[in-house]
């Protein structure tokens, strides 16, 4: 076998390929699509957030000019099924929603009539004159109301708003509880906030009478599961819908869910006959777009006296609003089974509920469940450390799995994804190499010469793994020119994680020819017909293997064209630089584009086995998830007068196995820890009593702007998984998971010398502070 | 509605007359009725700063402004400022620093720069800062936008002399 040539591109700081069309304003986003004849609609939302549908009328809105069609559910009934909930196991109650609300609206947002018109703006304007007359019912919004005995219920059919309940247990709770020196008790809440893209979600429709055929563009990060759920949802064969993801700006997992817009606009271009556009607004978005993480949590911890868990018990409660979408039992299957971290913890309870009330739908963001369970795992480990007298970082150390003890069977499973059996990692080696960076022997003494001027400091700490590089298979093709020319095409949807450039790369590695001879296509369903999409931190990893296994077997064949070319045994051939040699003879070679030019239909006699051209299709199915880990630690200062907390040092040392590109890994742990910092500090969904959202505009709903955001230190680990034959796990969400936990963590320090005692995330505005600092002045 | 008014305007060196509605907005018009779309909508409500486009040299939201008020104007958007193979020094800079990731702010990001050196040669960080303020990304979590923006106004000074 020939020697492994020195990768050239993986692992090399390669600047995006994707840039120029996005620096200078050439790319094509959903709401940049112009069809001939296209109707514009916009959707007539529900104004209250729980009633009854007593008549809709659309007599004012037909008549305004430019209406062409008002739709209520009636008119859709028998057109449309449910859409569906994938990760909603048997025993759930399926509170699935419809398109258009039948009979019932249970948030305000929820799409109640479709409107159909010549334009954008008069489609808003019959939009408004819809009458709705609706029948106001019992609003449910907390966890504890939904399930207080007697809540009104949203789904009469089920009598409980308990969509689901997932209990895992592994080792002996009991008995490790009855043995322990100490046991803890507390209550934790998480807020409710959200993705937020800049890029607003979108449709175009358009059908093809004479085919028959749907195409459907999307700002999704799911082309293939879309088309499955349009032709499910619409009971067309799937050969009749073809999808296709634009550049998409932006999703973080609130475009990994299936919404009733992608399938009005389809439904409505079939009726129509003409090219259907939906662009949500940003009101729009905010309200009825998923939004994530809202959760509640009652832990017990039994520890022994030398600081070690030895057991967790622990039940936990989501919000997931008014119904059960897409991807709406991941966030409580992730925080059930991996709550523990990198730590030992061997015995282990945890039962989680999916809880509906009436707001807008919950599912996945960035993280998906691990940013609630390093919050709730990493300030329960502050607490034990801080009322036993225990160094937190010692206290860590002592309770972390050694990489002598991976892989590790955790005993536990996430839904979707399978069992969670840590493979590889060095969690003390990255809890070390932050300690030293974030400067923690040094800080004691710092915080307290701090304090003596009445300045308040702290130091956070959040160690954690994470579940990414999830299957089931990510596919691709790769297909040479006779120019020697290399197209790849792969089932990944990218929408800004630079993918393009990292799948180049280890292409570009694999037949050592330079980067600008390959192309990578993606995001069509009719150019590559499977795929799953860009979610889970596990394009890289698992598309990138893909394209790297596809480009191998291409390479293989270019070995025997090669071989029947030269006359030799394959044996006695190499592959260096693009091309296939005669070991000892340099000079007798055949080029990828002269291998290409002999394996067409018209150069004969190649056998049979070659088959024709130079393509090669594969894919990857790893064995099993890969685990990345990281440690992130944070010192902020608390102004006890203004309530603002100021960050002053950001480090997230992590290791996500081989890297591929380390910009772009950077700028995926920047962009997750600003996400998590804007959660922890600014964002939040608040609803009045009545269920009306109150963050309606980004006047209201705080994202993080330029001077929030401090610089970050960064450093990796690369510990290869031996999932993955190139080594790479995932790395698109660990810094959204991190900054939750070290923030309140290191807020909580600052604050300890006023005895203020964090339970919930946030967010911590300065409100917020200092009504937790007043509180604890005489008189507060 | 059915009011239409006479729009003359210079986009980007080329002069357009469209009859338009009052209400049409100067974002809706660019993209739509003249199809530069790389002038994107973030929010429609005057903060992500997505649709900053020049309008007689300022950087300005074309979300807050109707067509009809931008009548006799130039507007330079983003499809002026430099070709894919031939980038201004601030689309430059967001390359080399990736600075950008989906690339729906960056359009904005790279006007609301150039408009900002094209009238102050050396702006202070804290004039760059200002600017940026103005510009949400949800990817990059700013800190390579910081970083390209300085660059950026160091090649810009260097070029000037």
């Amino acid at each position: 076998m020939a020697v492994q040539a020195r990768p050239k591109y993986v692992g090399g700081a390669v600047k995006r390929r994707e840039d120029p069309r996005l620096l200078s304003g050439r790319g094509r986003y959903v709401a940049d699509i112009q069809l001939p004849r296209m109707l514009h609609l916009a959707i007539v939302r529900s104004p209250m957030a729980h009633a009854t549908i007593s008549e809709i009328d659309a007599t004012e809105a037909l008549a305004e000019a430019g209406t062409v069609a008002v739709v209520t559910f009636k008119e859709i009934r028998d057109a449309v099924h449910p859409l569906p909930s994938i990760d909603l196991f048997p025993d759930s109650k399926p509170a699935l929603h419809t398109a258009l609300a039948d009979g019932k609206v249970r948030y305000v947002g929820e799409p109640v009539a479709a409107v159909l018109a010549t334009d954008a703006y008069a489609a808003e304007d019959a939009a408004e004159l819809v009458g709705l007359d609706l029948e106001p019912l019992p609003v449910v919004l907390s966890i504890d109301d939904a399930v207080a005995a007697g809540a009104p219920v949203l789904y009469e059919e089920f009598g409980t708003n308990v969509a689901n309940t997932i209990r895992q247990e592994t080792g002996d709770v009991a008995a490790a509880f009855s043995a322990a020196a100490h046991v803890f008790e507390e209550t934790f809440t998480i807020h409710r906030y959200g993705p937020v893209p800049m890029e607003t979600r979108g449709v175009v429709a358009e059908f093809n009478a004479t085919t028959g055929r749907l195409k459907v563009y999307s700002s999704t990060q799911f082309p293939h599961l879309l088309r499955a759920f349009i032709a499910g949802t619409l009971s067309l064969p799937e050969s009749k819908v073809q999808v296709i993801a634009p550049d998409v700006g932006g999703g973080f997992g609130a475009k990994c869910e299936f919404y009733p817009e992608e399938v009005l606009a389809p439904l409505l271009a079939m009726r129509t006959g003409r090219p259907v556009r939906w662009v949500e607004d940003r009101r729009e978005h905010l309200i009825s777009t998923t939004q994530a993480r809202e959760q509640k949590h009652k832990i017990k911890a039994a520890v022994d006296a030398d600081g070690t868990i030895t057991a967790v018990d622990v039940e936990s409660w989501t919000n997931n609003g008014s119904c059960m979408f897409t991807l709406a039992t991941t966030p409580a299957s992730i925080f059930s089974a991996m709550l523990r971290g990198p730590y030992r913890i061997p015995n282990y309870r945890s039962v989680s509920h999916s809880v509906l009330s009436n707001k807008t739908p919950l599912a996945v963001y960035r993280g998906a469940g691990h940013p609630q369970a390093a919050f709730v795992m990493e300030r329960t480990v502050d607490i034990i450390a801080g009322r036993l007298g225990i160094d937190r970082a010692e206290l860590r150390r002592r309770n972390m799995l050694t990489s002598d003890e991976l892989p590790s069977d955790r005993g536990t499973e996430i839904v979707l994804a399978g069992k969670v059996n840590y493979d590889s990692g060095d969690y003390p080696r990255c809890l070390s190499m932050a300690l030293d960076l974030i400067g923690y022997e040094a800080f004691p003494a710092r915080q307290r010469e701090a304090l003596r001027a009445g300045r308040y400091l702290g130091l956070g700490l959040c160690c954690f793994v994470e579940e990414t590089a999830i299957g089931p298979f990510e596919s691709a093709i790769v297909r040479v020119d006779g120019q020697g020319k290399v197209t790849v095409l792969t089932g990944c949807s990218p929408h800004g994680q630079g993918h393009v450039t990292a799948l180049s790369q280890l292409v570009a590695d694999e037949f050592e020819i330079p980067l600008g001879d390959i192309t990578v296509l993606y995001g069509d369903t009719d150019l590559i017909p499977d795929g799953f999409g860009t979610f889970a931190s596990r394009s890289a990893a698992i598309g990138g293997a893909a394209a790297r296994k596809a480009a191998a077997k291409v390479k293989a064949r270019a070995m025997q064209v090669a071989s029947h070319l030269l006359e030799v045994d394959p044996a006695d051939l190499e592959w260096a630089d693009g091309e296939a040699r005669v070991k000892g003879d340099p000079s007798a070679s055949v080029s990828l584009a002269a291998a290409a030019q002999a394996a067409t239909a018209m150069s004969a006699p190649l056998s049979e086995d070659f088959g024709f051209h130079l393509t090669g299709e594969d894919r990857f199915q790893p064995a099993g998830i890969a685990f990345s880990n990281a440690v992130h630690a944070v010192i902020t200062e608390v102004d006890i007068r203004t309530g603002k907390v100021d960050i002053q040092k950001y480090v997230v040392v992590h290791d996500c196995g081989t890297v591929v590109n380390p910009i772009i890994v950077e700028g995926q742990v920047h962009g997750g820890v600003a996400q998590g910092i804007g959660g922890t500090l600014l964002e939040e969904f608040p609803y009045a009593p009545d269920g009306q959202p109150l963050a309606t505009t980004f006047m209201d709903y705080l994202l993080p702007t330029v001077d929030d955001i401090p610089d970050i230190v960064i450093d990796h680990l690369e510990t290869p998984t031996p999932l993955n034959p190139y080594g790479m796990k995932g790395a698109g969400e660990g810094g959204a998971v991190g900054a939750p936990g070290c923030i309140v963590n290191a807020i909580a320090d600052a604050l300890g010398p006023l005895g203020v005692h964090l339970t919930d995330d946030g967010p911590y505005s300065p409100a917020k502070v200092l009504g937790l600092v007043r509180r604890t002045q005489p008189g507060g | 509605m059915a009011e239409v008014h006479k729009l003359s305007i210079t986009v980007n060196g080329e002069k357009f007359e469209h009859w338009v509605p009052a209400r049409l907005l100067l974002s809706d018009f660019l993209r739509d009725t003249i199809g530069l779309t790389g002038t994107h909508l973030g929010c429609e409500q005057g903060v992500c700063g997505s649709c900053t486009v020049l309008l007689g040299g300022e950087a300005i939201r074309s979300c807050l402004m109707f067509a009809v008020q931008a009548d006799g104007a130039e507007v330079t958007t983003i499809e002026g400022l430099g070709e894919p193979s031939q980038p201004n020094a601030v689309q430059r800079a967001m390359h080399d620093a990736h600075a950008l990731q989906c690339g729906f702010c960056t359009a904005g990001i790279v006007v609301g720069l150039t408009g900002l050196l094209q009238n102050c040669a050396h702006p202070s960080s804290e004039e760059v800062l200002d600017t940026l303020g103005g510009h949400l990304c949800r990817c990059t979590g700013y800190v390579n936008i910081r970083k390209a923006a300085a660059a950026a106004v160091a090649s810009y000074a260097a070029e000037e002399e």
